[in-house]
């Protein structure tokens, strides 16, 4: 459905925010766009509805090109912009419907659609309630429903759980994969890696405008890597079967393989009492993955 | 051509649910800047013959619709851009051309009822007998509509702070430096060379001579003049609403 090849966007002050980044989308499937603050995840897809224009390589997008025709682009694609939304003066229902006509819903199929997400994300009590009265969370839900209450092939979601409660996180999320269901590409970006890795199907890791690493989640996660928390002690010495440690005040967290799982738990229970043991997920990968000085060679500022 | 039509009747039903308190207030604020200029400036002078009479009586709603597209209107767009509604409304299915003009139309709208009572009250304060020409209602569009592209094209090309700031410079401008209130000829040569450019005076002309003057005499060269600005304005606004970074 959406084909990225090569795409590189060079800002007129210089700064190169994608550098030759190509990446797939297929109809139903759930990519995640993961990447520090300017690693340059919403300049990819400000680029995908024609807000901002590549410097080079090329997007495609349902066999045709979003760059030469940025309102078809914008007509197939529903984007949630991590900006707020504009809710101020209007009720939550008012601005769903709203953009849900203005996004080419018929008034009966919106209206419906509408109570449904307003349901489905536990925000019906708010339903009624004024913008600018509204919680930062339940503003970004109401936005997401602004983005998927009529949503286009492909749908664009740009940081879509900030601010949102943990239990209407899982319910946005079990509309994001909803969504993906029902045949829609979905682009995801966000910072919520661990709740973000049980939903998406792809990862695509940006670092500083590049991609440094794409594939299902669970092939990215190391394998067979537990992670010890110990806290709550001096500097004990770092035993021999730690493959890396990482010390935040008094807590240590030590990455270990899974076979020294035995050995760990002993070695924390003897120094102190309070530790636990997990295993590594996407996050870490990502965080290892990032700090890594070999994948930042590239530098950001063209001369 | 639907397309357009049902996008531009949607975004014009949006910015009335969005901005009713808003735009109600900005329309008493416009009843009584155009009502309060026929009688403040009557307090200034100390007689008023019916030559004088005839310009304040329609100098005051032309004074209402600038303050309306060059002063309210920008300022409302540089608030949507401090609070990202000016780009969240970029990524929407809709024609650009089908945003600005439902923005010009709101504009229009607001404006049309503190025109209408500012005249009134002239009237009936300088005892005033108006000439109305067919020309009047194009006239009064035609003003509103420059003076609301070029205010939307000064706040969608400035940074906010930036068009707070003009807009001030605008009105200042034009109520103090114009011949809107007066005739050009008490202005020193030189300003009067500036507003054969500028649309203040041509915007007071065309208001002016379709209100006072019957269907004789009314010119073309002030129609034309503002009509360039027009074109200028929306080409403008139309240019960096589609331009890409």
């Amino acid at each position: 459905m959406l084909y990225i090849d090569n795409l590189t966007k060079v800002y007129r002050r210089g700064v190169r925010a994608n550098d030759s980044i190509s990446l797939a989308v297929a109809g139903g499937e759930l990519l995640g766009l993961l990447g520090h603050n300017g690693a340059g995840k919403t300049t990819l897809l400000n680029q995908v509805v024609g807000l901002a224009r590549p410097t080079g390589g090329t997007i495609t997008l349902l066999g045709r090109d979003p760059v030469a025709e940025p309102a078809w682009a914008r007509s197939v694609c529903s984007f949630q912009p991590q900006a707020h939304a504009p809710l101020t003066g209007v009720t939550v229902r008012q601005a769903i419907e709203s953009i849900g006509r203005i996004r080419g819903g018929h008034r009966r199929a919106v209206r419906r659609r509408t109570t449904e997400l307003l349901a489905a994300l536990d925000i019906e009590q708010w339903a009624d309630q004024p913008g600018e009265r509204l919680s930062g969370g339940v503003r970004r839900l109401t936005a997401f429903c602004m983005a998927v209450v009529q949503p286009g092939r492909l749908v664009m979601l740009d940081e879509p759980t900030n601010d949102v409660d943990p239990a209407r996180r899982r319910l946005l999320w079990a509309q994001v994969r909803e969504l993906a269901a029902a045949g829609h590409g979905v682009v995801l970006v966000t910072h919520n890696i661990a709740e973000a890795e049980r939903v998406i199907d792809t990862v695509v890791i940006l670092d500083r405008g590049r991609v440094t690493a794409t594939g299902p989640p669970a092939a990215l996660a190391p394998d067979r890597q537990l992670r010890l928390e110990v806290s709550g002690t001096a500097a004990p010495t770092v035993p021999a079967w730690a493959l890396r440690t990482r010390r935040a005040g008094d807590r240590l967290t030590i990455t270990l393989a899974a076979e020294h799982a035995q050995l760990a738990v002993a070695w924390a229970a003897s120094v102190t009492s309070h530790f636990s043991l997990n295993p590594v997920g996407l996050e870490e990968f990502y965080l290892t993955l990032t700090a890594n000085p070999e994948a930042n060679v590239d530098a950001t500022l063209v001369p | 051509m639907r397309h357009w039509f049902r996008s531009y009747l949607l975004l014009l039903r949006w910015s009335a649910i969005r901005l009713r308190y808003l735009l109600s207030l900005v329309l008493v604020v416009q009843i009584f800047l155009s009502v309060g200029i026929v009688l403040g400036f009557a307090f200034l002078l100390p007689q008023i013959d019916p030559a004088t009479a005839r310009y304040l009586a329609t100098g005051a709603p032309t004074l209402g619709l600038i303050t309306i597209g060059m002063v309210m209107a920008p300022q409302l767009v540089a608030t949507a851009k401090t609070e990202g509604t000016f780009t969240y409304h970029q990524t929407l299915p809709v024609p650009r051309t089908a945003v600005v003009l439902s923005e010009v139309t709101t504009w229009l709208v607001v404006g049309a009822p503190g025109l209408l009572l500012g005249l009134l009250v002239a009237v009936l304060r300088f005892d005033l007998t108006l000439r109305v020409s067919w020309l009047a209602v194009p006239a009064a569009v035609l003003v509103a509509l420059a003076a609301t592209t070029v205010g939307l094209a000064i706040a969608y090309a400035a940074a906010p702070p930036v068009t707070n700031m003009v807009t001030q410079l605008i009105v200042f401008i034009a109520l103090m430096f114009s011949p809107i209130n007066f005739p050009a000829d008490r202005l020193p040569e030189w300003l009067q060379t500036i507003h054969q450019v500028l649309p203040f005076q041509h915007m007071a002309q065309v208001v002016r001579d379709s209100l006072t003057a019957g269907p004789a005499g009314v010119p073309a060269a002030p129609y034309a003049v503002l009509a360039a600005w027009c074109a200028l304005g929306f080409a403008a606004t139309l240019h960096i609403m589609t331009r890409r970074d």
